[in-house]
């Protein structure tokens, strides 16, 4: 059965396996940023669509100037901060519902309505409870964040084998240790895969919220640079914060395998 | 305190009103300490249902269910269980899951170790140790499961079709492994199954239910001489004639099934 796959040595992809795989993947991006150079100047004045050379030069600049450090350094706590206080509330209230009828009823509704509306909407109004700054983009990336993990911890609570469960009580586990022993464990790769999927948008709405709310970090350095017409800035600093989300999830993947060998 | 199981006018209803049916009907069988006994019935017949209520895992409707003379409430460690989808903790690897159960008792450091070791080896599970239950085979994870629950050193086995995805010649490995560990450690062992050939080869008696709701139909004592090996055993006379007295029995229930 499966074991005898797993003695056998993994297949050694052959390095030019490897360079072909490497082009693949990034064959997409290549051909976007042709284009991009393409239309620029030729359809579109290079004033409004700076070309792909020249944003490079830009993000360039202003990482060896250092000064773009300073607003990632800022975005990347926001963020940091809204996602862990969404996984420490989510997982709570997820597998608090699984274990408790009263506590789904409670706030089965509540969560429902709330999961359509777009975080980000709430902005301005978060700003009157929390001025312009860190605390407003932390509550935004929160809230954007919480639905996914509430959900994914949910089900997997729910849906934790009931021998598994059977199995350890038979073994003298109970009460709130059943929870710590067996349905933690149990669910942390479905956690996991919560945290994976809010990531993009913890950053989505950061960026919306350092738009509108805030005097410093990338969103802010986008939308000022775009009001000065500084579109290379502008560029630049999508590019700087997309490459940056791109890394931490794939950072974040890594670490998943890391952690969840037992899959 | 030697393991006796005692099952009186148990009965147990699933469901209210409309949706009401009845899984156990006045069901009565007493099991002594360090017997091993098989349970058989047409499918439906409730014999898993009978195995979690004796693990304390369901509440009955109504009658008693006592170990060693003590009323069931609740799962709890004088008995050990054996599910048939292994039920290993996916996240602990084959020495943690032996651990479980010990630790679970308070056991813990160089004794819990020695103890997880002795039935890891029992099990030829020696090499293992380190292993996720995932990059096991199934007849290696029920081993590990056997381990795990013998660790913790319950008097009651109760196992429910343990052997039933298991191929052919790895469930006769593990009717024979489980036959040896049954007569050194002299535990009560409640078999479920619906492979009367398992439950007559394995057990000193076979209790057969009925179909629907499900009672004692019969019980069927087996004489078998166990010191001798599986193919003189599966061959003679005691043996045929036994299996299908207990087959001809849960003949007249199965056929039954067919009507409407």
């Amino acid at each position: 059965m499966a074991t005898s796959t797993l003695w056998e040595a993994e297949r050694v992809p052959a390095p030019f396996d490897r360079v072909a795989r490497f082009a693949f993947d990034w064959l997409p991006l290549l051909i976007v940023a042709l284009l991009w150079s393409f239309v620029s100047g030729a359809i579109v004045p290079e004033a409004i669509l700076p070309a792909p050379l020249a944003v490079g030069a830009k993000m360039w600049e202003l990482i060896v100037t250092g000064t773009v450090l300073p607003h990632l350094f800022i975005s990347l706590v926001r963020v940091f901060l809204g996602l862990a206080l969404s996984v420490v509330v989510g997982v709570a209230l997820g597998v608090g519902m699984a274990q408790s009828d009263r506590l789904e009823d409670f706030f089965d509704i509540l969560l429902a309505l709330t999961y359509p509306i777009p975080k980000t909407a709430l902005v301005p109004l978060a700003i009157l409870w929390l001025n312009v700054g860190t605390k407003t983009a932390v509550l935004i990336v929160f809230l954007a964040c919480l639905l996914p993990i509430i959900l994914n911890a949910n089900n997997a609570a729910e849906d934790v084998d009931q021998n598994l469960l059977w199995s350890a009580k038979m073994m003298g586990t109970d009460g709130r240790r059943l929870l710590w022993k067996v349905v933690f464990p149990a669910t942390i790769p479905e956690i996991m895969t919560g945290v994976r999927q809010a990531m993009p948008i913890a950053f989505i709405a950061l960026v919306s919220a350092e738009l509108i709310a805030s005097n410093q970090g990338i969103g802010y350095l986008i939308l000022t640079s775009g009001q000065l017409g500084n579109y290379p800035t502008m560029f630049a600093n999508i590019v700087i914060i997309s490459a940056v989300a791109f890394a931490a999830v794939r950072g974040f993947e890594e670490l998943r395998e890391r952690v969840i060998v037992w899959t | 305190m030697d393991g006796s199981i005692s099952i009186s006018n148990l009965e147990k209803v699933y469901g209210e009103g409309a949706e009401r049916t009845k899984a156990i009907e006045d069901l009565s069988f007493d099991i002594e300490g360090g017997e091993f006994v098989s349970v058989v019935g047409p499918s439906g017949c409730g014999k898993s249902t009978l195995l979690y209520l004796i693990a304390g895992f369901l509440e009955r409707s109504s009658g008693d269910i006592s170990v060693d003379g003590t009323s069931v409430s609740a799962p709890g460690t004088d008995r050990g269980v054996v599910f048939q989808d292994y039920a290993l903790f996916p996240w602990k690897t084959v020495k943690e899951n032996v651990l479980y159960g010990l630790e679970e008792a308070g056991v813990d450091g160089e004794e819990a170790d020695a103890t997880a070791q002795r039935f890891i080896d029992m099990m030829d599970l020696d090499g293992f140790e380190g292993k996720y239950p995932k990059e096991l085979s199934g007849g290696m994870k029920q081993r590990v499961a056997l381990a795990r629950t013998l660790a913790y050193d319950p008097k009651i086995l109760l196992m429910d079709e343990p052997f039933g995805a298991l191929d052919q010649p790895l469930r006769e490995q593990l009717q024979d492994r489980l036959l040896d560990i049954w007569e050194d450690l002299g535990k009560t062992v409640v078999f479920i199954t619906h492979d009367v050939e398992e439950a007559v080869y394995l057990s000193e008696r076979v209790l057969i239910m009925t179909r629907h709701p499900g009672t004692k139909k019969d019980v069927t004592e087996v004489n078998l001489d166990h010191s001798q090996t599986r193919e003189e055993v599966i061959t003679s006379q005691a043996f045929t004639d036994t299996k299908n007295a207990v087959w001809k029995e849960l003949r007249e229930e199965t056929k039954s099934e067919v009507e409407p």
